[in-house]
């Protein structure tokens, strides 16, 4: 983290200027899983400084760098969201790129058009960086071998969702200063989450020591396999955990045959006051978001200022998506220079 | 008079443990003499005489699982493309399933499909009648009218009878008729949603998986069943080795199980779906490398009777979706001989034991013509060259469904010709 206080907006921008950009060895960002320490750490210690950045630009929203300068970016979302999505438009808007949303909801998706068609479609128009939430695993990748742009994953299905585990390491590191063996207890719908899934591979990739918290019938087969340790009791699974990242139970899990109610998911994997009590003194709290209040987590937790790290994962979301979407400018400014301009 | 000679041909025949030199006679559609030796007087009498050079002379494959789009979705593959794909592949009797549209669960369409296939004059079409109405799975349909029709098996196509009273009923009822009921096994609930195996390797992808189990779970019940009813019963596509188990249990007890694979569950393993290439979404799902070793075993073994293409007419359009949304299945049929050739040349199987199971053993468990070359059977038969080498593409199949896992692979085995009641039906050189 960059502490110094006295630089001034004129020599932040200087700070930022593109060739501190973090080097990724892919054309796109599809996920954690593959990405060596040295990438992930490069995507975070770039964060870091945009996060300064941001902090001390305050309420002036202007660029703080033009890497994405006549480049259009567009957020093409399959699926419902707000934070991701606002989230990617101002870290794209902060680099001085034009962004286009595109919202799919999924009965159009029924009426006809396939994925490729609007693949292709969207091609067409030549954006440089696709921004892509779809509710299927692996559609990211499968869109990425169809368009000429750069293609982030915004969340594909139950697979990944890896800028929301760079912005989750991003707070960590923020906070407490290190990733490496910190106690990391993940909680919740692992099963159904890709938040989960990229946060395994980015924490344990960093040497921290993960642990998963979920009721038996929410745990994936072979997940022990991945790295992790496993406890179906929050007491047990959080005790002296550093960070305690909280899932969303999906609501239409609430009841069924994975959980029997929301009121026994809250007795026994809620987060209150007097289960966080096992963890470590100091431990904080995480969630991506959105958040069920007396389900997963409760509001007193959710809120507490001093434990709950909610609202910085969000601020610090931007800057960590600013690092992503520069390394793709950087890498598509290097491509072309290679392949010479416009061929 | 014989109508055609065949002479230094390598005659490969499980049913009279022949493999050797020698010649083939075809008269009036039969196979009218098979000597193993050099040739002899006799090929002065015939009417045409075809020198095989070495070239493999083998009963011709009977593939028993097929689905055929005709009628309902002719563009995906109709019956002209399916059989001329068949005869290409060296197949010369085909196992199809009722789940067509309309669906094949009554004795009118029986009748239409087998007259049109009988009119095409290409390999046979031997029809599986539905096992209930309109695949449902809940109403027996109309069997006995089927099988008079000329039903060889019942089966519910790509679904489980998951009612075990109706799979009950559905035993004791064909067991009257004396024929087969054939089970895609795969417990409806345990699958719910799935979309590849289920393993470390789903969760890693984030794909729904299907456990293993799910299919020893119906093997099981069924095999239960069969201890009530006696009646005839065939696993398909068998892919795990929990479902093996309970088979090779099955025959152990001398009960009247059989079951066939298809080249995927021997050959590729749930690692191919790392990708999300969709060319690998089958169903069921490609398993782990314990079950894909255990399919091997039990190929060689005997407890899998049968290898057939499970063969699924599906377009390019099905497929360039998103895993969880692409059908599953593929082409099967160009590929079925040569895939299977793989074993043989991994010495896991003999190249007897591999046309026991492409030929003998489905025309055993059908009851149909075909399966060996003794004197007096039909001249059903393929001359092929075993050590030919080629690339597997999509784009080259006879059949109109390019899409197989297969693509770009190379492979080893080649048919030449293929005769269906003494006629060529494929000639690769004309």
């Amino acid at each position: 983290m960059n502490m110094s206080t006295d630089t001034t907006p004129a020599s932040a921008v200087s700070l930022l200027q593109a060739g501190n950009a973090a080097m990724l060895p892919t054309p796109h960002l599809l996920g954690i899983e593959g990405m060596n320490p040295l990438e992930i750490r490069s995507l975070l210690d770039r964060g870091d400084q945009f996060a300064d950045a941001i902090q001390q630009s305050g309420d002036d929203l202007s660029p703080l760098s033009d890497v994405l300068q006549g480049k259009t970016i567009i957020n093409l979302f399959y699926e419902n969201s707000t934070r991701t999505r606002v989230s990617f438009e101002l870290a794209a808007k902060r680099l001085g790129g034009a962004v286009l949303n595109i919202s799919v909801a999924g009965s159009s998706v029924k009426k006809g058009e396939t994925l490729l068609d609007t693949a292709t479609t969207l091609n067409a128009m030549h954006p440089h960086i696709l921004v892509v939430r779809h509710n299927c695993s692996g559609a990211t990748q499968l869109l990425s071998h169809h368009v000429d742009a750069a293609v982030i994953n915004a969340g594909d299905g139950r697979h990944e969702h890896p800028t929301q585990a760079l912005l989750d390491a991003l707070t960590i590191r923020r906070r407490v200063g290190h990733i490496e063996g910190l106690k990391i207890a993940i909680c919740g719908d692992v099963a159904n989450s890709r938040v989960a899934r990229s946060n395994i591979h980015l924490l344990g990739t960093l040497g921290a020591e993960v642990r998963l918290v979920s009721p038996a019938t929410l745990l994936p087969t072979g997940i022990g396999q991945m790295g992790v340790s496993i406890a179906t009791n929050l007491e047990e699974g959080i005790r002296d955990a550093d960070i305690v990242m909280m899932l969303r139970l999906q609501t239409e899990r609430m009841a069924g045959t994975e959980t029997p109610s929301q009121r026994e998911y809250y007795n026994l994997f809620g987060l209150d006051r007097s289960k966080l009590m096992r963890a470590a003194p100091n431990a904080l709290i995480m969630h991506p978001g959105p958040m069920n209040r007396g389900v997963e987590i409760d509001s007193a937790m959710a809120d507490d200022a001093q434990k709950s790290l909610i609202r910085t994962q969000v601020e610090i979301g931007v800057a960590a998506r600013m690092a992503c979407l520069e390394a793709m400018a950087v890498r598509l400014a290097s491509e072309a220079k290679k392949y010479g301009d416009g061929s | 008079m014989t109508d055609i000679l065949f002479t230094n041909a390598r005659l490969i025949d499980p049913s009279q443990n022949l493999d050797a030199s020698g010649q083939l006679a075809i008269t009036n559609g039969v196979i009218s003499a098979v000597d193993a030796g050099p040739a002899d007087s006799n090929s002065a009498k015939a009417d045409k005489i075809i020198d095989c050079r070495g070239a493999c002379i083998a009963p011709g494959l009977i593939d028993m699982r097929v689905q055929t789009a005709d009628p309902g979705s002719e563009h995906l593959e109709d019956l002209a493309t399916l059989l001329a794909a068949a005869a290409a592949g060296g197949i010369t009797g085909l196992g199809c399933l009722p789940n067509t549209q309309p669906v094949i669960d009554n004795a009118a369409m029986i009748d239409s499909l087998g007259l049109r296939a009988s009119r095409a004059a290409g390999p046979r079409l031997h029809i599986y009648g539905a096992a209930t109405k309109g695949l449902t799975g809940t109403e027996m349909a109309e069997l006995g009218l089927m099988a008079e029709a000329g039903a060889v098996a019942f089966t519910n196509a790509t679904e489980s009878i998951g009612d075990s009273l109706v799979m009950r009923r559905l035993l004791a009822y064909s067991n009257m008729l004396d024929k087969p009921v054939i089970q895609h096994c795969e417990d409806a609930s345990l699958a719910a949603g799935g979309e590849m195996n289920e393993s470390e390797t789903s969760t890693r992808l984030g794909l729904i998986g299907i456990p293993a189990i799910a299919e020893a779970v119906i093997v099981e019940r069924d095999i239960q069943l069969m201890r009530l009813t006696g009646a005839r019963y065939h696993v398909a596509h068998l892919s795990t080795r929990a479902g093996i188990d309970a088979v090779r249990r099955a025959k152990a007890e001398g009960l009247p199980i059989t079951a066939d694979t298809a080249p995927p569950y021997f050959l590729l393993n749930e690692i191919s779906v790392s990708t999300y290439d969709t060319a690998f979404k089958l169903s069921p799902p490609l398993r782990s490398e314990d079950d894909r070793q255990a399919v091997i075993e039990a190929i060689a073994d005997g407890t899998i009777d049968a290898i057939a293409s499970d063969h699924v007419p599906v377009d390019g359009d099905a497929k360039a979706q998103p895993f969880g949304l692409a059908q599953p299945g593929a082409s099967g049929l160009d590929t079925l001989l040569a895939l299977t050739m793989n074993l043989v040349q991994q010495d896991q199987i003999s190249l007897l034991r591999a046309f026991e199971a492409l030929s003998l053993a489905p025309a055993t468990i059908l009851d149909v013509a075909g399966g060996t070359l003794m004197p007096g059977a039909a001249a059903d038969m393929i001359v092929i060259r075993l050590d030919t080498g080629w690339l597997v593409r999509g784009a080259n199949f006879a059949s109109l469904s390019k899409i197989t896992p297969f693509e770009g692979q190379p492979v080893q085995g080649l048919v030449d010709a293929t005769y269906v009641n003494g006629v060529c039906v494929f000639n690769r050189h004309t």
